[in-house]
C-alpha cells in the first residue's frame, strides 16, 4: 500500500450518503453480497447520517439536498457581499454537513463570527441556509425527546 | 467529516474470483481490505470512491492469483480540526464525556472543554450545566433555560445528541509490544488506534436540543 494523496477531496455528507446508497443498491441488483465488514460500516454510517437533527434525516421524504443547492447555496452567500470577510471552503461544508438553523449554531461553524460579520449579516446567512436547504421541521413529538432513541417508524 | 485518499496498492485477485468481472472483483478486493480500518495518519477507511487506473493482471508463478496494480480513491472518515460534528454522549465521568457516533467510539470531551459551570453529578454519574439565571447570552431563543427563570440545570444525559467541534486528534499505533519480562508487570493498555478530543464549550454547542 501506498499513500499517493492523502486529501484528495474534501466530500459532503450527501455525497457520501448517495455514494452508500448506489453502492448499496448495484450490489443487491447484481444479487452479490458486500464484503462483511463493508456491509456492516456501510449501515453503521447510513444511520449515522440519518439520524435527527441531521440535514439528511428526511432526505427520503423531502429530497431537499441535490447536487443543485450545493452550487445555490455557494452562488447565494457570494451574492450577498458581506463587507468584513467571506466564509471559507471548510466554513461552507460544515454548513451543508450541520444546517445551522440560528445563528447560536451558525457561531460555531464560522469562527470569531462575530468579529467578521454584522448581526445584520449573520441573520442574512441563516435566513439563506433555511431558503436553499430548508430546515429542521419543529419538533411535534416534543413530550419524548428524552434520552432513549426512538426508531422512526421502519423508513 | 469526509474526505478522499487516493492509494496504489497491489490487489491479488484469487482463482476463484475470477468469476467476477475483473472491476468487481478489484472492488471486493480493496473493500475487504480497508474498509473499517483505520491507517495511522490517515483516518478510518469506508469505502472505494474510485478506480484511477490499473495494470493488467499478471500471474505469477507458484500459485494462480492474478496480481493487478491498481490506484483509487477511498472515503476516508477524518474530521478537520474545527469542524462541528453530530454524536450521541455514550459515557461520563469525572474526567469529561465519550462520545460515540454509529460507526466510531472513540471521541473524548474532557472536563475541561465543557462549558462554564458545569459539574459533575456522581450520583447521576451525569454531567450538569448550571446556567445562571438572568443571563442574556444564550443566543435569543433559550427555551428550557428561559422558562424556569432564576438559573437552570442542563443535563448531558446519555444517549442525547449533541454538537461538538473537533479540536484535537491522537494515532496510536496497533504494533503488538514485545514480551515481558515479569508476570507481575502489567499489560500495557491498548489504546484507540484513532482518538477525537472535542469540545462543547462555545455557545450552539451541547445538546441539540437546547439550541434547536
Amino acid at each position: 500500500m501506498k499513500i499517493l494523496e492523502t486529501q484528495n477531496a474534501l466530500l459532503t455528507n450527501y455525497e457520501v450518503y448517495q455514494h452508500i446508497l448506489d453502492t448499496q443498491r448495484r450490489a443487491k441488483n447484481q444479487k452479490r453480497r458486500l464484503p462483511g465488514n463493508l456491509a456492516t460500516l456501510l449501515t453503521e454510517v447510513v444511520t449515522y447520517l440519518r439520524e435527527k437533527p441531521g440535514p439528511l434525516a428526511r432526505q427520503n421524504e423531502t429530497g431537499t439536498y441535490t447536487t443543485e443547492v450545493f452550487a445555490q447555496l455557494i452562488e447565494r452567500l457570494r451574492a450577498a457581499h458581506f463587507k468584513k470577510s467571506d466564509i471559507v471552503k471548510g466554513e461552507i461544508l460544515n454548513i451543508f454537513n450541520i444546517r445551522p438553523g440560528n445563528t447560536a449554531v451558525l457561531s460555531t461553524i464560522l469562527e470569531d463570527m462575530g468579529e467578521r460579520f454584522t448581526e445584520e449579516e449573520q441573520e442574512r446567512i441563516v435566513e439563506i441556509i433555511i431558503e436553499v436547504l430548508g430546515q429542521e421541521p419543529a419538533d411535534e413529538d416534543g413530550a419524548e425527546q428524552g434520552a432513549v432513541p426512538s426508531i422512526e417508524n421502519g423508513n | 467529516m469526509f474526505i478522499l485518499t487516493k492509494i496504489a496498492d497491489l490487489v491479488q485477485i484469487a482463482p476463484e474470483d475470477f468469476g467476477k468481472q475483473s472491476h468487481q472483483a478489484i472492488e471486493d478486493n480493496i473493500n475487504a481490505k480497508y474498509a473499517n480500518k483505520v491507517v495511522q495518519k490517515i483516518g478510518l477507511f469506508v469505502c472505494l470512491w474510485d478506480i484511477l487506473w490499473t495494470s493488467e493482471g499478471l500471474i505469477g508463478q507458484g500459485d494462480g492469483y492474478a496480481n493487478v496494480n491498481v490506484e483509487f480513491r477511498m472515503v476516508v472518515f477524518r474530521p478537520f480540526q474545527g469542524e462541528v460534528i453530530l454524536a450521541r454522549i455514550a459515557n461520563q465521568s469525572r474526567e469529561g464525556i465519550s462520545l460515540a457516533t454509529a460507526f466510531f467510539h472513540d471521541i473524548f470531551i474532557p472536563f475541561s472543554e465543557l462549558p462554564d459551570d458545569t459539574e459533575f453529578d456522581p450520583r447521576e454519574q451525569t454531567w450538569v450545566w448550571k446556567v445562571k439565571g438572568g443571563d442574556e447570552g444564550e443566543g435569543g431563543d433559550e427555551g428550557e433555560a428561559a422558562e424556569e427563570g432564576e438559573g437552570a440545570e442542563m443535563y448531558f444525559d446519555n444517549n442525547e445528541v449533541v454538537r461538538f467541534q473537533v479540536v484535537s486528534e491522537e494515532w496510536h499505533d496497533q504494533a503488538p509490544s514485545g514480551p515481558q519480562e515479569s508476570a507481575d508487570q502489567p499489560a500495557s493498555e491498548l489504546l484507540p488506534p484513532y482518538k477525537i478530543t472535542g469540545s462543547m464549550k462555545a455557545a450552539g454547542l451541547g445538546c441539540t436540543i437546547w439550541w434547536d
